[in-house]
């Protein structure tokens, strides 16, 4: 299975991935709502990284800062910083390159922003298995047919790219040349297509017969076999997350922080 | 139990009847191996036993299938997938995509069934270790060997305890050891009351474990029968059914002259030892 999930006994992890949802979403809210750069940047300083030190993640979540995000800001940094269109007070000046306040103020926005949005949904990704969260999804009452669409689009998906690959091996096996140029290559990769695509027809259809063999829909309370826990103080605290969250948008929309 | 009369099916725009004027008889608490050539339509078969066609197919469909006393076409497929369990035939596909464990994936069902928890548990756990499974509980469904997929996707019916199972070539992808936990299973079940249906190739496990064979070909079945009468039919070939290898190796000692001709024809290992024994007695 191809998720970014990392089995470790820490505290964030045991949490109910609903709450972290919540979290997650409760930040996303907060960082785009509230104009000034420090608030994303000391979210991410003060909670994202905190939270994936304690997860026992926070080295992966480096690794995947510096591959994912990293050069990102610093292409950000770059053209908003030396060529915002709107800055007015220079600091540095080399030919068409103008480094300006208010273009540094802009990058610094949109970078905290980001970083806060990427970082928090990797922690959120890297500590929640996803059997975990699709469980208490449900628990939560979503409904049980669009747990499926997810669940089945993080496992069937990379299971039918085992197949292209078995597809491939066997048409290899018979002489297909796949070896050669990018556009030699592609031309060989359109006898995979079909066999893929019909066997995905025909599939759908074996799949939806083995599906409602197990009376898949036939009632619309299922009982579930795992069960995640949902205490008390973590529902308490997802009010209270949500809370903030409208309070900090409430205020900005009428001034109050601007 | 299962009552076919006269049932004809078309798929959409085929050109000619898959199956016709087929009739089946299946006595509860029974086992019935279904024999026939690739392409003979035991598959079609098993999905009208099954409640599936004509519910989930275009196409024609005629005559009556009844389970339990209710004629099929005339209810729901909720209503006939409680009576009937099928496990289809590629187990890749039975995989429900809904969950990451072996363990909840053998649970699906009887989530959906609305199984109290406890009894989940219990029944998961039972069946799992009846099957061999129990190792493989805690991996992801999808990182099993095509056969322990196999045993997976018959366990995930077996759990739901439907008094009726049809199962389409369930062995196909499994070992010796793992295809005897299969008809081991078959047989106690059966021994409890539940009237199997098996789709299969292996001549010599169909003699061993069912009480009944039907032979399906030409769209209908051809003969029914104990498994020692059928299998020793002289048409079995023309059916596209093939002979055990103790069956071809009394038909050439009969043609050697070496065996009788008015001795029975043996199937299976210990009527074959008994066959050529008594012979080898007689010489
Ligand atoms: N969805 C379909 N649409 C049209 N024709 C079909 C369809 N499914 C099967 N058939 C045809 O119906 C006939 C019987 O198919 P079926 O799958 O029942 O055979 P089978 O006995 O199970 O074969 P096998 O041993 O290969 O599994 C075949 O000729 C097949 O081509
Ligand atoms: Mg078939």
């Amino acid at each position: 299975m191809t998720t970014l999930y990392l089995e470790r006994a820490s505290a964030v992890h045991r949490l109910n991935p609903v709450t972290k949802l919540v979290a997650l979403l409760a930040i996303i809210a907060i960082v785009f709502a509230v104009p000034q750069w420090w608030v994303p940047l000391g979210i991410v300083v003060f909670v994202v990284v905190p939270a994936a030190v304690l997860a026992r993640v926070g080295g992966r979540l480096l690794r995947l800062f510096l591959i994912l995000l990293l050069p990102l800001l610093v292409v950000l940094f770059i053209v908003q910083g030396f060529f915002f269109p709107d800055g007015t007070t220079v600091l540095w000046q080399w030919g068409p390159a103008r480094l300006t306040v208010e273009g540094l103020v802009f990058s610094l926005t949109i970078g905290s922003r980001l970083s806060a949005l990427v970082l928090g949904s990797l922690v959120f990704v890297l500590t929640t298995h996803p059997a975990r969260l699709m469980t208490s999804l449900t628990q939560a009452g979503m409904s049980a047919k669009i747990a499926y669409v997810i669940s089945a689009s993080l496992q069937i998906i990379p299971a039918f790219q085992e197949r292209a690959r078995s597809i491939l091996l066997a048409q290899q096996a018979r002489g297909l040349e796949i070896a050669g140029g990018p556009l030699r290559r592609a031309r060989a990769l359109l006898p995979l297509i079909a066999p893929l695509v019909l066997g995905m027809i025909t599939d759908v259809d074996e799949r939806s017969t083995a599906m409602e063999a197990r009376a898949f829909g036939a009632t619309p309370r299922p009982t579930s076999l795992t069960v995640v826990d949902d205490p008390l103080s973590e529902r308490i605290g997802r009010w209270l997350l949500a809370a903030t969250a409208a309070a900090v948008i409430v205020l900005v929309v009428v001034g109050v922080i601007a | 139990m299962i009552e076919l009369r006269d049932v004809a099916f078309a798929y959409e725009d085929a050109p000619a009847f898959t199956l016709a004027h087929l009739d089946l008889d299946v006595a509860a608490g029974t086992i019935m191996g279904i024999v026939g050539a690739s392409g003979s339509g035991k598959t079609t078969l098993a999905k009208i036993i099954a409640g599936f066609i004509p519910s989930t197919e275009g196409g024609t469909y005629r005559g009556t299938a009844s389970v339990a006393g209710a004629v099929l076409s005339e209810g729901t497929l909720t209503e006939a997938v409680d009576v009937v369990g099928l496990v289809t035939q590629n187990p890749f596909n039975q995989i429900s995509g809904a969950r990451f464990t072996v363990r909840e994936e053998l649970a699906f069902g009887l989530e959906n069934r609305s199984v109290e928890r406890s009894q989940m548990i219990e029944r998961v756990n039972t069946v799992a270790a009846t099957l061999g499974l129990t190792p493989l509980l805690d991996r992801s469904p999808y990182a099993l060997s095509g056969g322990q997929m196999q045993l997976v996707a018959i366990a995930s019916m077996v759990v739901m305890a439907p008094p009726v199972l049809v199962l389409d070539e369930p062995t196909s992808q499994l070992d010796p050891a793992g295809t005897r936990l299969v008809y081991d299973v078959l047989g106690r079940l059966s021994e409890g009351g539940t009237t199997i249906v098996i789709i299969e190739h292996k001549t010599e496990l169909l003699h061993e474990h069912c009480d009944a064979i039907a032979v399906l070909a030409g769209g209908r079945i051809v003969s029914t029968g104990t498994p020692a009468s059928v299998f020793a039919d002289d048409r079995l070939s023309t059916w596209g059914v093939g002979q055990t290898r103790i069956t071809q190796a009394a038909r050439e000692a009969r043609t050697r002259g070496l065996l009788p001709a008015t001795e029975p024809l043996p199937v299976g290992v210990s009527d074959g030892a008994a066959v050529f024994g008594t012979n080898g007695e007689t010489r």
